[in-house]
């Protein structure tokens, strides 16, 4: 099962708050994460920073599905996106792009070295759901 | 702008089946004209993209002006974009920053802000050299700062650094960042913002790549013309500069041919004329000629100044058919010459010797003529004498002189050794041929001949006609001394055919006055005898000034010590000339007459010195003493300034004069024996050194050689000269000059008032007796403060001017008529 990111959705990866994340671990226990950046591969499949938690990593290894809430505060709108974990890069253009990102923030707040990226995860989209718009999506 | 239409597809190509045919035709017609208007709306974008692109292209490729390259592409950021705020930042020459060179639409020029590579938005494009475009920074910067705020609280602050401004909008959300590349180098990076958050779709980032291209290009054209510009103007400099440069050189080179050409002239008129003549003198001096032309050993020509030694050096250059040049060397300048360039100074060769070998090497296969050779410096006598050794003995440097005649002149038939008293091995050795070159006074009869050669050539030189010179002119020349010699001659007639109206000359009677003269001077009376010198009364040649001129007495100039009391002789002079004290006697004029006898002109005053006023008028009244005291102290205080003990403060180097209408004018005299200060002085007793001053107004610290000598001495002298003027006796009485030195040393000095007849102020004796204080340091500190403290000393019945007028009126009316007329 795999469906199409809607054509709306792009800006929102784009602008957003960052995203949360839940995962849950082998053994059935949820968690939950703020992400920095959900990052648009193609129509099918984004790519999710993967910078220091450790939980959530060994969460997806242990069981690869998640979901990803993003928020669009400009536009009132939130969407819910179910995905799969496929694999994990270091490098090449997607990492690149994604490690620009977060070095250019970085590289200026006196966080280099720290706020870093260390994997993009690309996730298949399973499933997009929009939701009405709500302060606290999480809660 | 987004691609949307990409995304989704063109809308289907013929209307629905499965629907009603109305209704799905209504729709499937509204679909189709919804997305024909899209498509059109599209085009339009494009077609407006296109222009804009064009328009851009068209524009920065017309013009290599950066300014102009900048607001173009600044510009057409914000057409096509429409973000508003753009800067444009080039790569440092460090290579490691990016400064922005303009900017567009910030509330404060961001020109000249810096970002380092590797920072921010921008320093990560010119890192990594592509694209970059974040959005949502404000939510960005708010995650990574509760990071930090997080890692912080967790003790884990020492990780983190320190934030880095960068230049553009501090609340921007949306940035674009392109990088400037030409052949993949980085040259710069254009950046766009907006404070609003702002997609950019894949379309948008080729279009700004274009731009950010095309930019690129322009700004790289620019900047290659700018440097080729730059380097032809800096190749037009050099040029300029080296076209100065030689046409300067050209000028200096012709300057010098020029100034060769008139000392060519003026070496020619010199030696031309004093081997004319068929008295039997000249006779054997040209057979002497004929006969030193045929040898190679040195040469020595003996004959009084001015008698045509180097005419004769010339002859026997001539005569034996040297080929090599004439080299001419002023002994008595040859230690000025040490320091010359060209000169081998290391320390493996002694200079002296350095510069002798030079001379001889110019004279390779011709002749070396020293003139002067008696007042060849001592360190050069010794260099000499090895050099011409070589003639005797074929040692190392008989390569020197194997091929060069050495002849030498002196105005001395022969040089005692210092040491010995006999003549010296220098002399020996050049003395081996001699020939003795006759004293114009001697060959009288060639007068006549040398007149008629020196009118011809000065009358040819100043383009004047003279016939003849008139029988009592002859009857003058032919009878007088002439003391100056064939010299004398050819300025005397120099002189006079420079004056001359007619044709036939005239000797003005003033050009062959017999009395002695120095340079300008003529010397008219003896003043007196110093310890080193004659002093004369003398007055200018032309000017109706009255002149006082020392002279190194001719005892003193040719005995032992002959060479510290010259350079003692010439310091005197050049310290006073830097003196402007009107209380410190004044130098005119300084230099060495055709005897070699050193001399110097100063002002002269008519008057007493201290010495003769107590000595014939007896002890003066302490009112007038202070008078004296105060106007010395302003002569010292300028020396002292300078850092210049004059170390021989006495009565007789006091002198008291009337100028203007200034009565009892006090000038300081004699600096001949000035130290720099502060220095160490040897003791009075050590051996080898003398100590030079005058015993009875002498500081102790002088004789002992302990401290520092400054300008206190001369303070405790002074005071020993007041004591003088006031007591009509010296501060110690003493049998001999050691027993003097010991009282100064040990002794306490009796109060003045004590000793003299005469009342004297409380407040002076204290002053002196503190300035005879054995340690310098209890002494009045400086010239100055005892000239202030004279100054403060209660005195009811000062000496005035008309105290003064009256004195010199009673003592000494000659000398008040005649400064004051």
């Amino acid at each position: 099962m795999q469906v199409a990111l809607p054509v709306e959705i792009r800006p929102v990866l784009d602008n957003g708050i960052p995203a949360v994340m839940v995962t849950c671990s082998g053994n059935g226990v949820p968690n939950t994460t703020i992400i920095s950046q959900v990052y648009y591969v193609d129509e099918t499949h984004v790519a999710l920073s993967f910078q220091f938690f450790s939980k959530t990593i060994r969460n997806v290894r242990e069981n690869p599905r998640a979901y990803v809430l993003v928020t669009d505060v400009a536009g009132q709108v939130a969407w819910i996106l179910q995905v799969e974990f496929q694999h994990s890069e270091t490098e090449g253009p997607i990492f690149n792009a994604m490690d620009m990102q977060i070095e250019a923030i970085a590289s200026a707040t006196g966080m280099s070295g720290i706020f870093k990226l260390r994997g993009a995860d690309i996730y298949r989209v399973l499933s997009v759901e929009r939701l009405p718009y709500s302060k606290s999506p999480v809660s | 702008m987004a691609d949307s239409f990409r995304r989704n597809g063109p809308p289907a190509t013929e209307p629905p089946r499965d629907v009603g045919q109305s209704t799905g035709t209504s729709a499937w017609m509204q679909a189709h004209a919804e997305e024909l208007a899209r498509q059109t709306a599209e085009l339009g974008r494009k077609t407006t993209e296109f222009e804009i692109l064009q328009r851009v292209s068209s524009a920065i490729t017309s013009t290599l002006d950066l300014e102009e390259i900048y607001d173009i592409a600044l510009r057409t950021m914000d057409e096509l974009f429409e973000f508003h705020h753009a800067n444009i930042l080039l790569v440092e020459p460090d290579g490691e920053t990016l400064a922005v060179v303009a900017s567009h639409g910030y509330e404060n020029q961001a020109v000249g802000g810096r970002v380092r590579i590797g920072t921010g938005v921008i320093g990560i494009v010119a890192q990594r050299r592509k694209i970059l475009h974040v959005s949502n920074m404000g939510q960005k910067r708010a995650y990574a700062a509760a990071q930090r705020q997080q890692m912080m609280k967790s003790g884990r602050g020492a990780e983190l650094s320190d934030a880095v401004p960068v230049p553009g909008l501090a609340s921007a959300e949306s940035q674009i960042a392109i990088p400037l590349l030409i052949r993949g180098e980085l040259i710069g990076v254009f950046s766009i913002e907006s404070p609003v958050r702002r997609t950019f779709s894949e379309h948008d980032r080729g279009l700004v790549s274009i731009v950010a291209n095309q930019i690129a290009s322009a700004i790289n054209n620019a900047r290659l013309y700018e440097e080729r510009a730059r380097a032809a103007n800096a190749l037009q400099e050099a040029n300029a500069s080296l076209e100065a440069r030689v046409a300067d050189r050209t000028a200096a080179l012709e300057r010098e041919l020029s100034v060769a050409q008139e000392l060519l002239k003026d070496a020619r008129s010199r030696v031309e004329g004093p081997l004319l003549g068929e008295s039997p003198a000249v006779r054997a001096l040209r057979e002497a000629i004929s006969r030193a032309a045929a040898r190679v050993g040195p040469l020595l020509l003996v004959g009084p100044p001015g008698a045509g030694k180097e005419a004769v050096a010339h002859a026997v250059h001539d005569a034996s058919r040297r080929r090599g040049a004439f080299i001419f060397v002023s002994c008595p300048e040859l230690s000025t010459q040490v320091s010359h360039p060209g000169v081998d100074t290391s320390p493996a060769v002694r200079p002296e010797r350095a510069l002798l070998a030079e001379k001889l090497e110019l004279a390779a296969g011709g002749t070396v003529f020293l003139d002067a050779v008696e007042r060849l410096p001592l360190e050069f006598r010794y260099a000499l004498h090895e050099i011409l050794e070589a003639y005797e003995t074929h040692s190392s440097d008989w390569t020197l002189v194997a091929d060069v005649r050495v002849i030498a002149s002196t105005t001395r038939d022969s040089r005692p050794d210092v040491e010995t008293g006999r003549p010296g091995p220098l002399h020996r050795l050049l003395s081996t041929n001699q020939i003795d070159v006759p004293a114009l006074a001697d060959r009288r009869q060639d007068i006549a001949v040398l007149v008629d050669h020196f009118v011809r050539r000065q009358a040819m030189h100043l383009g004047k006609v003279i016939d003849d010179v008139s029988v009592e002119s002859m009857r003058q020349l032919e009878a007088y001394a002439w003391p100056g010699n064939i010299r004398e001659l050819r300025t005397v007639i120099e002189r006079a055919i420079l004056v001359s109206r007619g044709t036939v000359l005239e000797i003005d009677e003033e050009l062959l006055d017999e009395s002695p003269s120095v340079g300008s001077y003529r010397l008219v009376s003896r003043l007196g005898t110093g310890g080193m010198g004659e002093v004369w009364r003398a007055r200018h040649r032309l000017l109706a000034r009255p002149a006082a001129v020392k002279l190194i007495r001719h005892d003193v100039e040719h005995g032992p010590g002959h060479e510290d009391l010259v350079r003692r002789f010439q310091r005197e002079a050049r310290v006073t000339s830097g003196l402007r004290s009107p209380h410190t006697v004044q130098l005119y004029d300084f230099g060495v007459n055709d005897t070699g006898t050193f001399y110097y002109v100063m002002e002269l005053l008519d008057g007493f010195d201290l010495q003769t006023i107590v000595t014939r008028f007896g002890p003066q009244p302490w009112e007038r003493v202070i008078v004296f005291l105060r106007q010395a102290c302003r002569s010292l205080a300028e020396a002292h300034a300078h850092e210049l003990v004059h170390r021989d403060i006495k009565p007789a180097n006091l002198f008291v004069t009337i100028l203007g209408s200034e009565y009892d004018y006090l000038k300081v005299l004699d600096f001949g024996i000035v130290k720099d200060q502060p220095g160490h002085e040897a003791t009075a007793l050590s051996a080898g050194d003398v100590l030079q001053g005058t015993p009875a107004f002498m500081a102790p610290e002088r004789m002992l050689g302990e401290g520092v000598i400054d300008g206190r001495s001369d303070i405790y002298s002074l005071a020993c000269t007041a004591y003088w003027a006031l007591t009509g006796q010296p501060v110690f009485q003493a049998s001999s000059p050691a027993q003097m030195l010991i009282h100064h040393v040990q002794k306490r000095p009796a109060a003045p008032s004590t000793i003299s007849e005469l009342p004297i102020s409380c407040d002076l004796e204290s002053i002196l007796m503190r300035c005879l204080e054995k340690d310098p340091a209890h002494r009045s500190p400086s010239a100055l403060d005892l000239d202030r403290e004279l100054a403060s000393v209660r005195c009811e019945k000062p000496w005035t001017q008309q105290k003064a007028r009256a004195w010199w009126e009673a003592h000494a009316p000659d000398v008040a008529v005649r400064n004051h007329r």
